[in-house]
């Protein structure tokens, strides 16, 4: 699976690369750290109402936006979009009406800061479709595998037909019976089963096979990877994440904070379902699980006072045992690892399944294998001069700050 | 048939030896020939079952049937063992807003149980509070345990009408109608000291709505002496603040002060005084019976009898007033020290302190004379800034208790008092109560008292309360709840606004302080604020003292002095099993009281103490009859070194009957002997089992703990310190120059270390309780102590000097077994010195060495680690620990009936600190330097990208530490406070000769003598 991701990751790159490079050529240099400000500044404050593409959320997808509207226009309409309709725009109160007079917030950008955002939205980022490369990647070589087995199963075939033809050849010039292929097979079956010695071997061959064979499958007990349990909700990663591009950490917002990524409480789903009453797979049908469990009510937009309200019991996915320790801050803070290192292709998942093994082996590998984040640290100013020292040239894994020690993770 | 075919044989072998099996067959009994044809002459009972046609019949299942069942269910078994259990996730619907999950919130609050007084910290986590740290003052064991009595299920649950489940609507309706119907009599409010201000205009307002209303407090040991003497002397009924750490001399008769005596703040002083490095040490005497812990910390100790303390104290007055006095006879009683003390005192004017813990107002006024006289008032004694902790009025409990004898009284409400099992007139109070209509209990529990009231009105822990509280002049701190009240109970101030027609306390606590001008937010934040008040109407002192002229003390009669333990002190939380299974620090013993003794006295009367084949430790029975007739039968005796000869010392706070299933039935109640001055005791056949964990109590002439005086300390700091040298080829050499290890790279990132200071360290023990409560350590109860099998990751080893030296055996020229026989007894009146014994990380550890799959396992950080999913339970690490600090689990401590204690509770669990593992069955555990709490602060750093601050790193043992002797931090860190320890000429390594090289270090003990 390891080798996909990185295959995946180098296409993704090769691709991002491609297309920073047509934009160079394209179009007028764009300050990119502009573009990149304004997208801190998209993500913290409008993703949850807009999508960068066309697709409408509270308020309307804002691709090609820069275009549809003028500079000016857009600036009245984000810093008061009330005052804007107020002076009576035709085109203000248009969207107004068309967005069920919801009125959006005031946000009094600073002018750098607007630059910015209207830099990011002039230049939205192209979305990379995810594509089924690795998938059709695996499929060719299974096929490739059962081709070559097949072709050698035919290959021996034939040379036993040559062979047998030509001993029966053989035989019928001394005269001798001749014998069809499974007299010949049974012959020398008898023939080697009868040295003692034959049979010893491959009992012995037998059962280091069967031994090998439990011991994998025993390894296998108590990893659960793949595993992809139905949900009370039918929530889509794919639809949040990925084709809306809402930021993991909005939702999951204690894996900055804490050793639990935490599952969203439902008041941080009616930041946005308040509005969105339908879902584009599902339709109401499971977003009105979200107004069951809070009690809602969609048609009047309030909450019922006095409601008997019930948890989400969601079903836990990646179970650690209790005997080690894992932090999520840890590593998404302290060690910038990003979420898909080891939840997988999540932004592609409908129905998310356990990615990783979880088992000790697997985070021991990436444990040795994962350089420290300390540039730039300083708490580690210190540590990196000692361990540049000791460790002349070599990279400095997490292993080398005792990052596979028992005691880190049990206790 | 094996008999026959040896017949056969027999016969046929011809020989004239013939063997028989039996008598039967040497007397040809018949049943022998036929046991040797049949074995089994008995016809099985076949055909009972199968002829029973009807039953064969109706049932369907065949043999086949049964094997198939079995093949299945073995089947299903495997399967279902493989199938991963589907585990629920439920998030908040509405997530608090100061609430991550995982991460620990901090509330300064207040704990305050009618008895012990801390300003604290309260971690808490999901809502959960559990663990107490303190906040600026210093605790002690209960305060640190009170998190778990918050979870204790003997709480009351709701309220109760004459011992029945009841609401409180019901409960108010009749008590509000009953308490408006008294009209002759009065209302008695039977309360503890009461030190919160708001709580106070509360009784108040009671008070103006109900007429008659009769307000008394006590306290469970009396201090009324000491505060009846100050209204004779002061004018006012206050017990002053003590400066221990301004005095350079100290007196104590008798009072413990460093551990039950008043308040828990004066430990810190002291220490803070005691400082050799400074040059400036405080020279303590110690003139007690019983061994306290504030006598074993006494730079020199005095034995005496309580009833010598009265004459004592008046020939000091004398001696100080310069007048003549029995010198001889009074050095004579005092071994000598008596002299010295006067000297001491005469040098040092008002920077002394003078305390006795006696409850004699003439004593008291005595005690006050000599202070006044030494010029300590104003200087190391403040009357004008006064103590709040101790109001207690034991004449108005009389008039209260003589009122209800005459059916004065209508009502009585009681409000964190136990007076059905405090009082020493405890029956006569229960009698007394059939004559009152309306008893009104608002205990916590259904105790003692509660269970003879009619109403009880359950009040909240203080985790769950709001409130205030002024423990001294110008010093307050909030309460504030850290959790929702988990039973349907009511705070006590709730059920008195109610009572008077209103509601919400916590309106009204906040109104009573913004009214006083406080930032409320502030305040609440950090736990206390201070207020200017107006001066206390103090009078010129006025001695009104009488001296006593000779001493009561009659060599016939054996002298009985109560003392307080350090767990359980009065004993209101005698159902907290950390707290039972806290060791004494002084006998070690745990879940019991006992009478102390010392072994000359013993001797005489024929008792003794013996360890038994597994070394657990055995004591005498007697019968104890008191001077005021009271009677305790079947009393268990433990011998301590130290104890007075013709006393005895009892600990209060045991022997409760309704504290609960950890509580009950623990020792004898001692209570009434509290008024008490002699007993007498008559021997009974029989031994009680004690469950001591310490079986050893001297040094045996080896230098575990090292120590020095001032005077050599001053001259050469390193006095004391010595190192043993080994011979080697190169010379004489020091263990660590000799090694054979490896060395483990220690200089790069951190390297944890723990320094101990043995000057600093009292021996309190409540560095055991905060350690248990942070690292999920199970109770494990008296049967195994008893084996030797407690849990602890931290004890506290207390040994006594012994008689016999190394000098004196060879000057005497002592055989070796004579010598080491001999120094196995502690001296009568030993000195004493504790140590405090977790793991102390070896760099060259021996346990690690010895695991056979490695699941004990060394750091780059210094530590050494426990990996319990590894460990295969061995115990080879336990074998080779040259410490004993290694525990290992004999049962599975939590979810077992056989257990039952707060890890087989659904409540007591919620205080398991959710970061550490509960260790099972069959591995081994020890300290891990609370590797949490470490890994915490660095993942903290590195997020926040900053390096780590020296006063951030914190073990509980060296957070919970009232007296700082334990210090932690990184010794990599030169600026760091264990790095200056590390190099401290006064620094050694316990047991330096193996060369182990632990991370954990001590400080050589000094004591402050000639």
């Amino acid at each position: 699976m390891m080798k996909f991701f990185y295959n995946n990751t180098i296409l993704q790159i090769l691709v991002i690369v491609l297309i920073s490079f047509t934009n160079i050529f394209s179009q007028d240099v764009v300050d990119s750290l502009a573009v990149q400000k304004g997208e801190q500044i998209f993500k913290t404050n409008c993703v949850s109402c807009h999508s960068i593409g066309t697709n409408s959320l509270i308020g309307p997808g804002l691709e090609g936006v820069t275009e549809k509207r003028k500079k000016d226009w857009l600036k009245k309409w984000i810093n008061s979009s009330s005052d804007f309709i107020a002076s009576g725009d035709a085109d203000a109160i248009a969207i107004y009406e068309e967005y069920n007079k919801v009125a959006m917030t005031s946000f009094y950008f600073e002018d750098e800061d607007f630059e910015a955002l209207y830099a990011y939205l002039k230049n939205p980022p192209i979305q990379v479709k995810a594509t089924s490369a690795d998938l059709v990647l695996a499929s060719d070589e299974g096929v490739a595998n059962s081709t070559k087995l097949m072709f050698i199963a035919l290959f021996l075939l034939c040379l036993v037909y040559i062979l047998t033809s030509l001993k029966n050849k053989l035989k019928e010039s001394l005269d001798q019976q001749t014998e069809t292929i499974p007299e010949t097979l049974l012959n020398q079956f008898k023939l080697f089963i009868s040295e003692h010695r034959n049979v010893v071997f491959v009992s012995v061959a037998c059962i280091i096979v069967v031994l090998k064979f439990s011991y994998d499958s025993m390894l296998g007990i108590g990893v659960y990877s793949q595993y992809q349990p139905e949900q009370p909700i039918a929530f889509s990663h794919k639809v949040h994440a990925g084709e809306n591009g809402v930021d993991c950490n909005y939702c999951h917002s204690s894996a900055r904070n804490s050793k639990h990524s935490g599952i969203p409480s439902a008041n941080v789903c009616m930041n946005c379902h308040t509005y969105i009453n339908e879902g584009t797979i599902t339709g109401t049908s499971e977003i009105s699980k979200i107004y069951d469990a809070i009690g809602f009510d969609p048609d009047t937009r309030t909450y019922i006072e006095g409601y008997d309200q019930k948890p989400i019991k969601w079903v836990r996915i990646h179970n650690l045992p209790d005997l080690s320790y894992f932090n999520h801050s840890q590593h998404v803070v302290a060690g910038k690892v990003e979420c898909q290192t080891c939840h997988g292709p999540i932004e592609e998942m409908d129905v998310v399944y356990q990615h990783a093994e979880l088992t000790m082996g697997w985070c021991i590998d990436c444990h040795r294998t994962s350089e420290v984040a300390m540039e730039g640290n300083e708490y580690y100013t210190e540590l990196h001069t000692q361990l540049k020292e000791k460790y002349k040239g070599e990279k400095i894994t997490v292993d080398k700050i005792g990052g596979i020690e028992c005691a880190k993770c049990h206790y | 048939m094996r008999n026959a075919i040896i017949n056969i044989s027999m016969s046929e072998m011809k020989t004239t030896k013939k063997y028989w099996k039996g008598l039967a067959q040497l007397n040809n009994d018949p049943i022998v020939e036929k046991l040797a044809q049949n074995e089994f002459i008995e016809e099985l009972p076949v055909d009972e079952f199968l002829g029973d046609k009807k039953n064969l019949s109706s049932t369907s299942s065949s043999r086949r049937d049964f094997l198939k069942f079995l093949g299945f269910s073995t089947a299903a078994a495997t399967l279902a063992a493989c199938e991963t259990p589907v585990v629920k996730s439920i998030p908040y619907l509405v997530k608090p807003d100061e609430i991550i999950p995982g991460v620990a919130n901090y509330y300064a609050s207040t704990i305050y149980d009618g008895r012990d007084y801390a300003s604290v910290l309260v971690k808490t986590r999901e809502g959960r509070p559990i663990k107490i740290e303190n906040n600026g003052t210093c605790s002690n064991s209960r305060i640190q345990a009170s998190v778990l009595s918050l979870y204790d299920s003997a709480r009351l649950k709701y309220p109760l009408k004459d011992s029945k489940e009841t609401d409180w609507q019901t409960v108010d309706l009749e008590i509000k109608e009953k308490l408006e119907a008294v009209t002759d009599g009065k209302i008695a409010l039977l309360t503890s000291t009461i030190i919160s201000p708001s709580t106070e205009k509360l009784v108040k307002d009671f008070s103006k709505k109900y007429k008659n209303v009769e307000h008394v407090m006590i306290d469970s040991t009396p201090y009324d002496g000491i505060l009846d003497a100050n209204m004779d002397s002061f004018g006012v009924r206050l017990v002053p603040s003590y400066s221990f750490d301004k005095a350079n001399v100290i007196v104590s008769f008798g009072a413990d002060f460093l551990a039950n005596w008043m308040e828990n703040e004066y430990s810190t002083d002291y220490v803070n005084g005691r400082n050799p490095k400074s040059g400036k040490m405080s020279k303590h005497y110690q003139l007690e019976t019983n061994m306290s812990l504030t006598g074993a910390n006494a730079d020199e100790r005095i034995r005496i009898k309580p009833s010598e303390q009265g004459y004592l104290i008046s020939s000091l007055l004398d001696a100080v007033n310069g007048k003549s006095f029995d010198e001889n006879l009074l050095n004579q009683c005092t071994n000598g020290k008596f002299s010295k003390i006067v000297k001491a005192l005469k040098a040092n004017p008002s920077k002394s302190i003078i305390v006795s813990n006696s409850n004699d107002k003439n004593v008291q006024l005595l005690v006050n004379a000599i202070n006044h006289t030494l010029g300590n008032y104003n200087s190391t004694i403040s009357i004008s800034s006064p103590s709040n902790l101790k109001q207690g009025n034991t004449n108005k409990l009389d008039n209260l208790l003589s009122d209800m004898k005459a059916g004065n009284i209508e009502a009585i409400i009681t409000y964190n008092v136990n007076p059905s099992y405090s009082l020493a007139k405890a029956t006569e109070f229960n009698d007394a109560l059939k004559n009152v209509k309306l008893k009104i209990s608002t205990s916590l529990y259904n105790d003692e008292t509660s269970s003879l009231m009619d109403y009880v009105c359950p009040d909240n822990h203080n985790l769950e309360s709001w409130g205030d509280a002024n423990p001294k002049y110008g010093n307050y701190s909030l309460m504030q709840p850290t959790i929702s009240p988990l039973f349907n109970t009511r705070q006590f101030q709730e059920s008195l606004l109610v009572w008077t027609d209103r509601s919400d306390y916590l309106t009204y606590l906040k109104d009573f302080w913004i009214n006083k001008g406080i930032e409320w937010h502030k305040s609440l934040h950090d736990g206390y604020f201070t207020l200017n008040e107006k001066k206390l109407n103090i009078k010129r002192f006025i001695d009104q003292s009488v001296l006593i002229k000779s001493s009561k003390s009659n060599s016939e009669t054996i002298d009985l002095e109560i003392y307080e333990t350090i767990a359980l002190g009065d004993g209101f939380q005698a159902n907290n099993p950390w707290l039972q299974e806290l060791p004494d620090p002084i006998t070690r013993a745990c879940w019991d009281n006992y009478l102390t003794i010392s072994l000359s006295t013993a001797e005489q009367l024929g008792l003794s103490n013996v360890n038994v084949s597994n070394g657990a430790l055995n004591g005498s029975i007697v019968n104890v009859t008191s001077d005021n007739d009271m009677e305790l039968l079947n009393v268990p005796v433990m011998i301590s070194p130290g104890q007075a000869t013709d006393t005895v010392g009892m600990a209060i706070g045991y022997g409760r009957t309704k504290a609960g299933k950890a509580g009950n039935k623990v020792g004898f109640n001692a209570y009434p002997f509290l008024d008490a001055k002699s007993v007498t005791l008559t021997k009974v056949d029989g031994e009680h089992e004690f469950a001591s964990i310490q079986l050893h109590h001297t040094m045996m002439g080896r230098d575990i703990v090292k120590e020095t005086t001032l005077n050599e300390y001053i001259k050469n700091p390193s006095s004391g310190n010595h190192r043993e040298t080994y011979e080697t080829y190169k010379g004489k050499l020091p263990s660590d120059q000799v090694s054979l290890y490896e060395e483990h790279d220690l200089e790069t990132g951190h390297f944890w270390n723990l320094s101990i200071d043995l000057t600093s360290c009292i021996g309190c023990g409540e560095c055991v309780v905060a350690c248990q409560a942070e690292n999920n350590i199970p109770v494990v109860g008296k049967e195994e102590i008893r084996k030797s099998r407690d849990m602890h990751w931290i004890r506290i080893d207390r040994y006594f000097s012994s008689d016999m030296t190394k000098e004196l055996s060879a000057k005497e020229k002592k055989s070796a077994i004579d010598m080491f026989s001999e120094m196995e007894v502690p001296s009568e009146n030993p000195e004493v010195v504790f140590q405090p014994i977790m793991c102390m990380h070896c760099n060259h550890a021996p346990c690690e060495t010895v695991c056979p799959v490695a699941a004990t396992t060394h750091s780059n950080e210094g530590l050494n680690q426990m990996t319990y999913n590894r460990c295969i339970g061995t115990r080879y690490c336990a074998n080779n620990c040259p410490y004993k600090v290694r525990r290992f689990n004999w049962f599975q401590y939590s979810d077992n009936d056989k257990f039952d204690f707060n890890m087989n509770d659904d409540y007591g669990k919620m205080v398991l600190n959710p970061d550490v593992v509960v260790r099972s069955r069959g591995v081994i555990e020890k300290c891990s330097m609370c590797i949490q709490k470490i890994q915490e602060l660095k993942l903290n750093a590195k997020k926040s990208g900053q390096p780590i601050k020296d006063t951030d790193a914190q073990t509980v043992c060296a957070s919970s530490c009232s007296t700082n002797a334990i210090v932690f931090g990184d010794s990599n860190n030169k600026e760091s406070e264990v790095w200056r320890l590390r190099n401290d000429e006064r620094a050694y390594d316990l047991l330096d000769h193996l060369n182990i090289k632990p991370s954990v270090f001590f400080q050589t003990k000094i004591r402050n003598k000639a």
